[in-house]
């Protein structure tokens, strides 16, 4: 062959023949319809958000999770002020602890309770030197008449608050010990979404490694395998992990992780070994073994990497399963010992002062459902944009 | 037919044999014993207790011994609850587990099949994306805050709605929608979507071009179908409910064996822990296997001593 039997193409030719539609990946094909999908997206933003609100949210909180200031117990985080004169402006705390505030809500010292009359229910207070009277009769009473507190200060009785505030020390209020219900339901977002996502990999690692071994060897070694996770399936999973829990009697954060790491990976292992069943029959895996590629490399080079959507879709809907089970532990008592607190502890700790702190409770509890719902939307986006059976185009 | 019945027996037994060993070991891996205390006990008294317990026994006897009262249902002492067995604790508790469970039950089966069968049916309909966004919220709000805004918003509110135990009637109203919330949802999410593929398959078409009814069709043939997979779910559940939750009869105060499950592991009762699980266990596996021996005589695509995933 010369040269001379070949000529030079101009470029403009060779442009012509180039693809006209850049060819998708299968990564970038599912993101692609990933993005098409609402609610998927509302999920993923959810997702990020609440990452951010564990990881990057404490930063900007001038409080720890443990710093404890015992004159602001149990402030709700909008609360009701009664103007003193001049002076300022006060709260009544459900503990009948007077707080005084500025108005616009900033908590400034909790007052000196000089006198309780708890026969006529009225409490005194001093604030510079003068005292102030508050009435709570009505508030006990069944007809109130509209009024709930009555505030005397140096001769001038308020019977109607001023305004209702926001608590702007404390946005989301504090605990009973004084503790920014803010900051813990951070941290708690740290440790729970830490559970997590921890367990679920302890789980994925566990689950893939049993399911491809055991899908990929088949015969009897997939027999014994998979009788082993049927009588794991058949068993109560939360039980054994209470017992281990139990057991290991240690609260801390690795106890839970390594705990729900090893109990749930049953169905990951079940779901792997389908997916390897039907994958080790192409072709690549048998010119793969024909060059002697050892079943390790099999493993992790070509059937892994080609069950990755369906292995995704399951890890997003054992994070959520995680959040949840952690909850669950640490509200019955076997969860992270304090001052750290997860959601869940956050939640149990609540439960005594239910029906006077609500608020202690509900945000915990938000966080948990917004997690979970945000979780279970991306993981039905993930499952019909990787699903190959699903696409539509 | 008789051949796979005992297979499945036999092989549910061995899975009860293997928890029971599985526990009793776990219990034997406890370092210190039942009898350590923060302030430690005589060794005179130690001594005592060992010897009522047969705790000086070799292990391989004592486990024998465990083994032989599984055997005849006789789950042992509590370590706790002085004079108490782990049958009486169970005994005591079963029958208020089982009340609230069975309400549970009925409010899932009665409300959430025909919620997904409605919704199915008026696919993409508003009714159909309210009950489906219901379904998503009802999956993800956890049972103990289900339990604790119930009692907040409506049993504190209305006062001839106990909050605790079970006194009246209406009493099991909240502890049946806390327990039920998940699986309700999760129910009608199922009903729904395998209501959608049989409403597609050629005998449903069939029928309706034999000019049945719609209410026939639907009643008669579509359901009939579409229940299987929901009932796959539903066995193992009712066990899981029956035996009650933990959370949600601690918040309401029910002596259920849910809430001495929970206690027995804030007191580090060994005996009475591991006595539950077995029995948890044994109930699920119950449960299980009478909805896979049910199974095989609702469906007859299903073949008989083939395992599923094969």
């Amino acid at each position: 062959m010369r040269n001379l039997d070949f000529e030079f193409v101009d470029s403009s030719k060779k442009a012509s023949k180039e693809q006209t539609r850049r060819s998708l990946t299968y990564w970038k094909d599912a993101w692609r319809r990933l993005k098409k999908n609402k609610l998927a997206m509302i999920g993923l933003v959810g997702v990020t958000l609440i990452i951010l609100f564990g990881v990057v949210g404490p930063w900007f909180m001038p409080y720890s999770y443990s710093d404890q200031d015992n004159r602001f117990t149990n402030i709700p985080p909008r609360f009701e002020i009664y103007a003193i004169a001049d002076d300022g402006y006060v709260f009544l705390s459900s503990q009948y602890n007077l707080i005084l505030v500025s108005e616009k809500g900033e908590l400034l010292d909790k007052l000196v309770r000089t006198n309780m009359d708890a026969i006529n229910k009225v409490y005194t207070y001093s604030y510079n030197g003068e005292d102030i009277e508050v009435d709570f009769k009505n508030r006990l009473l069944e007809d109130d008449g509209g009024i709930d507190l009555k505030v005397t200060y140096k001769g001038v009785t308020s019977e109607y608050p001023t305004k209702t505030v926001s608590n702007k020390t404390f946005v989301w209020g504090s605990d009973n010990l004084g503790r920014d219900m803010l900051t813990r339901v951070m941290y708690g977002a740290r440790i729970s979404l830490t559970v997590a996502f921890v367990a679920t990999i302890v789980n994925l690692i566990i689950g893939v490694t049993y399911g491809a071994i055991s899908g990929l060897e088949g015969g009897l070694v997939d027999d014994i395998m998979m009788r082993i996770v049927d009588v794991i399936n058949s068993i109560p999973l939360v039980l054994y992990v209470i017992l281990l829990m139990v057991l290991i009697d240690n609260r801390g954060l690795w106890t839970i992780i390594i705990t729900l790491g090893s109990v749930y990976w049953v169905g990951m292992a079940r779901l792997v070994r389908g997916q390897v069943l039907g994958l080790k029959e192409q072709e690549y895996v048998l010119a793969a073994r024909t060059i002697g590629v050892s079943k390790a490399k099999i493993i992790s080079k070509h059937l892994i990497p080609n069950t990755m959507g369906p292995i995704i879709v399951a890890m997003t809907m054992m994070i959520p399963s995680a959040v949840f089970t952690e909850a669950f532990l640490s509200f019955i008592g076997l969860g992270v010992s304090a001052p750290m607190a997860s959601w869940g502890t956050l939640a149990n700790d609540a439960l005594a002062g239910l029906s006077t702190y609500p608020y202690q409770l509900f945000t915990p509890s938000l966080a948990i459902a917004f997690t979970m719902l945000s979780f279970n939307f991306l993981g039905d986006g993930l499952r019909s944009a990787l699903d190959p059976r699903l696409r539509k185009g | 037919m008789i051949g796979y019945y005992v297979k499945r027996l036999l092989s549910a037994l061995f899975t009860l044999f293997l928890i029971a060993t599985l526990t009793f070991f776990m219990m034997r891996a406890i370092p210190g014993g039942p009898f350590t205390r923060e302030k430690p006990l005589p060794p005179q008294i130690i001594a005592q207790l060992n010897a009522k317990y047969n705790l000086d026994d070799p292990v391989i006897v004592q486990y024998f011994s465990y083994m032989k009262g599984i055997a005849t249902f006789d789950l042992g002492p509590s370590f706790k609850e002085l004079g108490l067995t782990v049958n009486d604790l169970i005994k005591q508790g079963f029958p208020g587990s089982m009340k609230v469970g069975f309400v549970a039950v009925m409010f899932i089966l009665l409300f959430g099949i025909p919620l997904g069968i409605i919704s199915a049916l008026k696919q993409n309909k508003a009714i159909d994306h309210v009950v489906m966004v219901m379904a998503t919220i009802g999956v993800t709000v956890p049972s103990f805050v289900v339990a604790t805004l119930y009692i907040y918003f409506i049993s504190s509110k209305i006062s001839w709605i106990p909050i605790t135990g079970l006194s009246n009637p209406l009493a099991y109203i909240g502890p049946a929608i806390a327990l039920s919330g998940y699986s309700l949802s999760y129910v009608a999410r199922l009903t729904r979507s395998s209501m959608l593929e049989v409403l597609r398959q050629d005998y449903v078409r069939t029928a309706r071009a034999n000019g049945l009814s719609e209410w026939r069709v639907i009643g008669k043939h579509a359901l009939k179908n579409a229940l299987i997979p929901v009932i796959t779910y539903v066995g193992p559940m009712i066990a899981a409910i029956l035996t009650g939750s933990f959370v949600v009869e601690r918040i309401f105060s029910i002596n259920g064996i849910g809430r001495y499950f929970v206690e027995s592991v804030n007191n580090r009762d060994y005996t009475v822990i591991i006595g539950m699980t077995v029995f948890y266990s044994a109930l699920y596996i119950v449960m299980v296997l009478l909805v896979d021996i049910g199974y095989s005589l609702i469906d007859p695509r299903i073949k008989l001593g083939k395992r599923s995933g094969d």
